[in-house]
């Protein structure tokens, strides 16, 4: 079946190449993530509570969505450099299988990337004493996570037309949105008109659940539906695009 | 040419990118088993036409039918049929040889029994048995270009599109290429579209060629009957202002004309290059 064959031989393609670089990419990914721990969670953070939580509890969950959201979104670059330089993807594109199982098996390659980093930091940070509690929620939210900015990624690989384009993607809209989204303060500390904006991005949202479910308390269930209308639309633009490629 | 019902009818295909119309009104067909070479100068439309028949871009009008079916509605139906050897290498250099074959066959459904017969088969077909385990990126020109050819070619595809597959090789690797092409034409019976600046190399492989000039097709015929049409013998002056060149139907009109010759003066037989050029009207850089 060509959905099959798509999704199979897109995600041997990428797994393939992400097992021949596995050990540096999984340790250049938590470089970052282990910084901010030490410098914000654990330096300046001691003895700072965020919503009524130690500060350290409140970015830990901050940092599982920020380093996941890098590394699903972060497909992007790969998808970039197989499209422009080495025109591996057009491979995908001539081979008899339809856009969506190209679609599927890079975001769950994405997925994958992502969560491997989320186990990758809650590995790094239950040693700092942060309260961990696993819920079916939290899996939930950060599978919706993953698989929104998995398919975002996806999506802009296929608009932008070279490698300045993308930088300017992350610079102007990923990371404002990592700094503004909830990741590392909370939302009530923005202005009223900011903090309308930025719960206009997905990641404020995910962020939200995620951080809730993670530290065990409740949460507004309603962002769960804001999250799969999101991964809905992500999901069909990048679905549009690829079906709209040319090379 | 006749007989064989069409595999491939391409109908007032065109394209324009922006106001720069790259391909108009072209048509032509394709039969089982043949081999056609599509020539042309350097943005003539050969690539932009390959992309087209394959897939990587939309036309801009037209009809392209792989057996009777419109490929624009039957796209993956088309595609199992087909194989391409892109211009650029489209190769994963950080991949084996070996897998980045295992990432062909999966793409086109091949079970994994088959899928390791066709790949060993296929690595002894390029000649390529002992590089297998190999990264694509250690590998020569010439490696790369025969591992190219024999991934196109692990789902049988009944139709092979070759775009400028001998570009930038030496003498002695093209020759090999060829030897290649030619076996998968007659053994396996496959039609082949070959583009080429190389016009010796469409004269040797093709049993007809399409010329393409700034995205119209100009001729359309076997290499000896274009040939005929510009006449068999050429004698070349060489004047201070370039060569000149002049068209003979007989060896006998063209050394009668030379007697007469001062200076560096030179008979010799028609080549397709003369035609390329008579009808493209530039010359060609590799």
């Amino acid at each position: 079946m060509s959905l099959g064959d798509g999704v199979r031989g897109v995600l041997y393609r990428e797994l393939k190449v992400f097992s021949k670089r596995a050990r540096k990419q999984i340790l250049a990914s938590s470089v970052s993530p282990l910084l901010f721990l030490v410098a914000f969670g654990w330096g300046f953070g001691r003895g700072v509570t965020m919503e009524g939580v130690p500060y350290l509890a409140f970015l830990i969950p901050g940092l599982i969505a920020m380093s996941s959201l890098n590394q699903s979104y972060g497909i992007a670059q790969e998808i970039n450099i197989s499209r422009f330089y080495f025109h591996v993807f057009d491979e995908f594109l001539i081979a008899p299988v339809s856009p969506l199982g190209i679609v599927l098996g890079e975001v769950l390659y994405g997925m994958f990337r992502g969560l491997l980093s989320a186990a990758l930091i809650l590995l790094i940070a239950l040693p700092f004493g942060a309260p961990f509690a696993p819920s079916p929620l939290f899996v939930a939210a950060l599978l919706l996570h993953t698989f929104i900015f998995a398919s975002l990624g996806v999506a802009l690989a296929m608009l932008v037309q070279d490698h300045a384009g993308q930088s300017a993607i992350t610079n102007f809209v990923i990371t404002p949105m990592i700094f503004l989204g909830g990741t590392f303060f909370s939302l009530e500390r923005l202005p009223a008109p900011l903090k309308l904006v930025v719960s206009a991005l997905p990641l404020s949202h995910s962020v939200r659940l995620i951080r809730d479910s993670f530290l065990g308390r409740p949460t507004d269930l309603w962002h769960l539906p804001v999250l799969l209308a999101f991964a809905a639309a992500s999901f069909g633009l990048a679905l549009h695009t690829v079906s709209r490629v040319e090379s | 040419m006749s007989g064989a019902p069409p595999v491939l009818e391409v109908e007032a295909l065109a394209k324009s990118f922006g106001s720069t119309q790259a391909l108009e009104g072209l048509s032509f067909s394709l039969a089982a088993g043949e081999f056609v070479g599509l020539l042309g100068p350097n943005g003539a439309g050969k690539t932009t036409t390959i992309k087209m028949l394959t897939g990587l871009m939309r036309p801009g009008g037209g009809a392209i039918r792989y057996y009777g079916r419109d490929f624009a509605r039957f796209p993956v139906e088309a595609k199992r049929s087909i194989g391409v050897v892109h211009q650029r290498s489209n190769l994963d250099r950080d991949l084996t040889a070996r897998e980045n074959l295992t990432l062909h066959a999966i793409l086109h459904g091949i079970g994994a029994t088959e899928r390791r017969r066709r790949i060993d088969e296929a690595l002894h077909f390029a000649g390529l048995e002992a590089h297998g385990n190999r990264a694509v990126k250690t590998f020569s020109g010439g490696m790369a270009r025969r591992l190219v050819i024999v991934r196109a070619l692990l789902h049988e595809p009944r139709i092979l599109f070759l775009d400028e597959p001998t570009v930038g090789l030496d003498p002695q690797i093209r020759r090999g290429l060829w030897d290649l092409i030619i076996r998968i034409n007659q053994t396996k019976q496959t039609a082949i579209l070959l583009t080429t600046h190389y016009i010796e190399e469409a004269e040797r492989l093709c049993a007809r060629v399409l010329i393409l000039n700034a995205g119209k097709l100009v001729a359309a015929a076997s290499p000896a009957a274009l040939k005929r049409e510009v006449g068999h013998f050429v004698l070349e002056v060489q004047r201070e202002d370039g060569l000149e060149e002049t068209f003979f139907e007989s060896r006998h009109d063209a050394v009668a004309k030379l007697e007469g010759c001062a200076g560096a003066c030179k008979v010799r037989e028609a080549t397709l290059e003369d035609v390329f050029l008579k009808l493209t009207g530039r010359r060609i850089e590799p």
